[in-house]
């Protein structure tokens, strides 16, 4: 996720990281993860630097450009359950498909590349 | 091969869908075209599958069950056998000979996994290759945090790449590259910008650059040789 400020709307960060802002703190799933002071700014949005340091997000500055990218949670399991993440990608005609729309069937997911 | 896949085992409830790891989407369309998939073909610009299912080569794949459930996590996935090197004549180059000599270690077992796809489809939950949650997650890993900040720097790269700027995208992709050097992803996507030239096909071999420290075949081989270039799946 790519940011050009560190205060986010809250709904922004739980729509790009699945992680929502509740009163308990931090949730995604069963898992919540307590927030410290600070972290939220009271108007619905989240103070990125303290909630990103909480949930063992790197948060890299390009300062040049004025921009951050916050990245995958880290130091920690690489998934945090076998619940496949939601996808959404376009085809090759830039129509975005969702793998949700899939539910029900099986699928087989093949990463390839022209390089 | 994948299409073929898709339509012998669509009529049973399987759907393949394949995501190509190109930053450069007019990379990737000239292979879409000349597959003509019915099945959904999509474009990972970002490689945020990466991230989401810890790809860090191509061919690999996820298994999902019909309860939106990964079975298997991220593995090697290839489904035909490698076709057999042709004979390099002694004049050539030595750095060829050096590839090939690395090529002839890569391993696999297409066999061993096509049959588990098939028998996944025809068993479902009841495969002896489906797996528990609790596998799924323990054969993912764990993500060390240099990883997860390899992830950031990419996608910075990949941002000023898309907004026109490739000299920006160089260093968050060295960066990348120093964070998680085993991302053949990271490091194959940024080298065939600097490697292929201009209207040509991509440059497999990915030979010393100007550009980055790194190469194909002398990575491959700091890393371990061509033997650890593919793990084969655990099945």
């Amino acid at each position: 996720m790519i940011v050009d400020s560190l205060t986010i709307d809250a709904s922004t960060f739980a729509s790009e990281t699945g992680w929502e802002a509740k009163p308990e703190g931090m949730c995604k799933g069963p898992e919540c993860v307590l927030l410290p002071e600070g972290a939220r700014t009271g108007d619905g949005c989240l103070n990125l630097d303290v909630v990103a340091e909480r949930l063992r997000m790197p948060l890299v500055e390009d300062a040049d450009s004025g921009v951050w990218a916050v990245g995958p949670r880290g130091d920690g399991p690489a998934l945090e359950s076998a619940l496949a993440p939601e996808l959404t990608l376009p085809d090759a005609n830039g129509n975005p498909f969702s793998l949700s729309s899939l539910h029900g069937r099986k699928v087989l997911l093949v990463a390839w590349a022209s390089w | 091969m994948w299409q073929d896949l898709h339509a012998q085992l669509e009529s049973k409830g399987v759907t393949v869908v394949t995501v190509a790891l190109d930053v450069n989407t007019n990379d990737a369309l000239p292979w879409i075209e000349a597959a003509a998939p019915t099945h959904p073909s999509l474009i990972d610009n970002g490689h945020v599958t990466d991230k989401l299912f810890g790809f860090d080569n191509v061919p690999m794949a996820v298994w999902i069950d019909e309860t939106g459930r990964l079975v298997r996590p991220a593995e090697q996935a290839s489904i035909e056998p490698s076709k057999p090197l042709p004979t390099l004549p002694d004049e050539a180059p030595e750095r060829l000979h050096k590839t090939f000599a690395e090529l002839a270690l890569f391993r696999g077992d297409a066999e061993g996994y096509l049959a588990a796809i098939l028998d996944w489809a025809e068993h479902g939950a009841e495969s002896k290759f489906a797996l528990s949650e609790a596998e799924v997650v323990t054969r993912t890993g764990e993500r060390p945090p240099e990883h997860a900040r390899a992830a950031a720097c990419f996608e910075l790269g990949q941002w000023h790449w898309a907004n026109g700027r490739p000299d920006a995208a160089v260093p968050w992709w060295r960066e990348a590259h120093r964070l998680q050097p085993e991302n053949w992803t990271y490091k194959r996507q940024a080298w065939t910008f600097v490697t292929t030239q201009e209207g040509q096909p991509p440059d497999l071999l990915q030979g010393p650059n100007d550009v980055y420290e790194g190469n194909w075949l002398d990575d491959l081989i700091a890393q371990g040789g061509g033997a650890t270039y593919y793990t084969p799946p655990d099945l």
